[in-house]
């Protein structure tokens, strides 16, 4: 089977977009990729978490192409919540590696700033059982906080030990271009933060924005950042009956696959993004991908830093939902090359995106 | 979210107001929400009533909450362990958040969830109090 | 005919209370004359999320708990009540799928101001008695509204009370029922309203004291029962005044309707109002007790009621279930805002 080369890319600022609409943001974002890879594609991967809800929009990829003026290429919609990036990644990866397509690009794409805060909750609860938990009221930043609690007592931390990842988030953020907040925060700030869900405050809560990525991949390269491996894994446990609650179920497993298949351990790792969209999840999600021992996160912070979330993560960049992972890809590969980011130490980088409270996670091993 | 679907309430009716959940009946294995294939591999399930009473694993304080929720936050999202093991999450209402933990006793009640504006259903459910108050 | 009566009983009150003085001190009035005049020190609340459906269920569910009996054999249901959540849709029927009953149940809500529940312990007397169904229940449920700073708010509030009929299991065994009624136009609320209109002194002789006095004195002149009979009496209680004076005019003697009042620390519960002290009074009854239960509705009416209490009393007062008395003193205190929040009176968006 053929590699798969990332050939080009290209991110969007994340904000409030409120002057564009969300088939354009993508259309442009996806032409200056195409650009960027000097390639053309024969299929599109649309990742979206929310374009239903939010944008009112059926067949985003149609839409997509209408404005490049682009036809007949096949184009599909890829829907797993707020991993829908990664899925996407991981669908287009395996229509390269078949032989089936030789170039391929995966747009990411969502507009939570179409709609108000309190219909983003609504929006953002229907990746939980919308019949058992979103009908009373449960929002996943709720259950995030159960498991912040109960991993702080289990691990005997400090709440204090927990804004440390918005502290380490936003210093990581300043180096990136495209993030939303791309600023320096003092520990005090996030401590002081306004309580959304105790313990979790407002800086352990990545902040949704509008945003879009895109990536050409095609197995007819010979040289540049390449995808090792791709797993995906879901929890298929209903959040009231997992037997624990410190660990991220579906990632243990993507990443045990990923890190086999592409023949590396995470000791090899130089750069990781992982989806940390409350710090509580980053914190699991490092240790659930191996990158530290369970329950030693927040020391392994306390002592200095983490190659985790160079990006800033959800918290500095920010929450692009769908649009996620495929920035995180993006991010990895530049990170790798030094190409926007400072270059890291290392020829390994792996991406973890996610879907829901530990519903599905996929994990992407990338390599130079 | 607004004008929730009545079909959607209405199927839900026994879950909602009689936490009916799903037992193998060759494992005996209980499921809330109901599944369709027990884990064991049977698809022989029945309906089966779950407990009124249990303890509170633990909980939080939800302030940042959907359209519906509005004019009812905060909420208390709690974890409770019923009487005969199985979990279930579920908003505490009728209790004072500094003085729950886990631990404390719970009781099932029978709570309006959804009320959908002025002209549409009010939609009820299962809820959890403190026993005895607190 | 067979013997009947009361199988179980159920009661519910919301935890929250509001204080008089509160009230008053939102309205200028004096709470030491408030209550003076009511006899009302505090009344109960419903949560923001409760009404006379969750309300119902409640007392419904604790009653059926007491009686240990399978929900599918109870053949008839009633809710009684003057705060419907909808004008066109029945709480009976929520409870049939809240309770698990069957779903070959007579059901339907009654409405005769504070009387329907009590009008619905007759229909289930009927149809138990005639052997059409093994057990009939009725609930009396209300939310009951008070327009803000008018007198009626410092005793309207919200309570549930449910009883179950039969003839197997009896706690209370029927004697005997007589009804007074009139047009009697004393509290009125008309379709779409919502708050109710009283004639204020006029809801005393005419209405509450005609009729309640009416109905027992009916019942004791039918049937030839004494005072002396009773060991306990309970009236409807929209004070604590009324049914004291009630009772003097029927030569009754206090002590045996004090037990019976609620009136005092919960307020009026309209639908449940007399049926929350006939409650109270089964959870200390002994076996030979005899009561007298008047219910009073506006419009006007009233039933009579005579229950012989039976050995199996003391078996069913242990059933784990919570005693009026016990949530009587089971309580959080919220200001006149909360208040407002939880009885849904602010204007919102919806
Ligand atoms: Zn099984």
């Amino acid at each position: 089977m053929k590699d798969v080369f990332i050939a080009g890319a290209a991110l969007y600022q994340a904000g409030r977009h409120y002057g564009k609409n969300i088939d354009d943001m993508a259309a442009e974002v996806l032409d200056k990729a195409l650009t960027d890879a000097k390639a053309d594609i024969d299929a599109l991967f649309v990742a979206s978490s929310t374009t239903e809800l939010a944008n009112k929009q059926q067949l985003l990829g149609a839409y997509i192409l209408e404005s490049l003026g682009l036809d007949k290429i096949p184009v599909y919609r890829v829907e797993n919540g707020d991993g829908s990036g990664g899925a996407a990644v991981a669908l287009a990866y395996h229509a390269l590696r078949s032989e089936e397509h030789n170039c391929v690009a995966v747009v990411g794409v969502d507009k939570p700033n179409d709609v108000l805060s309190n219909q983003q909750q609504d929006i953002y609860a229907t990746t939980l059982d919308t019949y058992f938990e979103r009908y009373f009221g449960f929002t996943p930043l709720s259950y995030a906080a159960l498991m912040a609690k109960m991993y702080l007592k289990k691990y005997e931390y400090k709440y204090e030990d927990l804004a440390r990842w918005a502290v380490l988030m936003h210093s990581h953020g300043v180096g990136n271009p495209y993030a939303y907040f791309r600023r320096q925060v003092k520990l005090e700030d996030a401590v002081n933060s306004e309580l959304v869900s105790e313990p979790l405050r407002l800086y352990d809560v990545g902040p949704l924005a509008d945003g879009a990525a895109a990536v050409v991949l095609c197995n007819d390269k010979k040289e540049g950042p390449r995808i090792l491996s791709i797993a995906t894994s879901t929890n298929a446990m209903a959040f009231s009956s997992r037997p624990e609650y410190d660990v991220l179920y579906s990632l243990n497993e993507a990443a045990r696959r990923a890190f086999e298949k592409a023949k590396i351990t995470p000791r090899d790792i130089a750069t990781a993004e992982v989806h940390d969209s409350f710090s509580i999840f980053g914190v699991l999600a490092v240790e659930s991908l191996g990158l530290v021992k369970r329950g030693g996160a927040l020391a392994a912070i306390k002592d200095g830093d983490l190659p985790v979330n160079l990006s800033g993560g959800f918290k500095s960049r920010g929450n692009i939902l769908g649009a996620t992972g495929v920035y995180q890809i993006v991010e990895v590969a530049w990170q790798l090359t030094g190409r926007e980011f400072k270059r890291v130490d290392g020829n390994y980088g792996v991406v973890h995106s996610m879907g829901g409270v530990d519903k599905i996670s996929t994990v992407v091993v990338v390599g130079i | 979210m607004r004008h929730e679907s009545v079909p959607i309430y209405w199927r839900n009716i026994p879950h909602y107001y009689r936490l009916v959940a799903r037992r193998c009946k060759k494992c005996g294995a209980v499921y809330f929400p109901p599944v369709v294939r027990c884990r064991c591999g049977s698809r022989e399930l029945e309906n089966v009533e779950l407990p009124h009473e249990g303890r509170l694993i633990e909980y939080t304080v939800l302030h940042q909450v959907g359209t519906d929720f509005l004019k009812q936050k905060p909420l208390i999202i709690g974890l409770v362990e019923l009487s005969n093991g199985v979990r279930v999450t579920g908003q505490i209402v009728d209790a004072q958040p500094d003085k729950l933990t886990p631990g404390t006793k719970m009781e099932v009640v029978f709570r309006r969830v959804i009320v959908d504006g002025r002209h549409g259903l009010v939609m009820y459910g299962y809820k959890f109090r403190p026993v005895g108050g607190i | 005919m067979s013997r009947v009566g009361i199988v179980s009983w159920g009661a519910y009150i919301p935890k929250y209370r509001i204080r008089t003085e509160e009230v008053a001190r939102i309205w200028g009035d004096d709470p030491i004359r408030i209550v003076d005049v009511y006899l009302v020190d505090e009344k109960s609340v419903e949560g923001f999320d409760e009404d006379a459906v969750t309300i119902a269920v409640e007392a419904a569910r604790r009653a059926i708990r007491r009686a240990g009996i399978d929900p599918r054999r109870i053949g008839a249901v009633y809710a009684g009540t003057e705060s419907k959540p909808y004008a066109v849709k029945p709480i009976s029927s929520i409870l049939v799928d809240a309770l698990g009953l069957s779903n070959n149940v007579f059901a339907v809500d009654m409405e005769f101001a504070c009387k329907a529940g009590s009008e619905g312990l007759v229909a289930a007397i009927g149809l138990v008695e005639s052997g059409r169904v093994e057990y009939g229940m009725t609930v009396g449920t209300d939310t009951s509204q008070g327009e803000p700073g008018e007198h009626l708010e410092y005793s309207a509030s919200s309570g549930g009370a449910a009883l179950i009929v039969g003839k197997d299991g009896i706690v209370a065994e029927l004697e005997a029922m007589y009804s007074f009624v009139s047009d009697t136009p004393d509290f009125w609320r008309r379709e779409g309203s919502p708050y109710p209109m009283h004639g204020e002194g006029f809801t005393g002789e005419p209405a509450y004291f005609r009729h309640i006095v009416g109905a027992a004195r009916g019942l004791m002149e039918k049937y030839g029962y004494k005072p002396s009979d009773f060991t306990y009496v309970v009236f409807h209680q929209p004070n604590g005044r009324f049914p004291v004076r009630a009772a003097s005019m029927l030569n009754i003697p206090i002590e045996k309707v004090k037990p019976g009042i609620v009136v005092t620390h919960i307020g009026n519960t309209y639908n449940a109002s007399a049926l929350m002290g006939f409650a109270k009074v089964l959870d200390a009854a002994r076996p030979g007790d005899k009561i007298l239960l008047v219910p009073f509705g506006s419009g006007a009416g009233s039933n009579a009621f005579v229950f012989t209490v039976t050995d199996l009393i003391t078996e069913r007062q242990k059933a784990g279930v919570p005693t009026v008395e016990e949530m009587l003193r089971d309580k959080i205190y919220v200001d006149y805002a909360q208040y407002l929040k939880m009885r849904k009176m602010i204007k919102l968006f919806e």
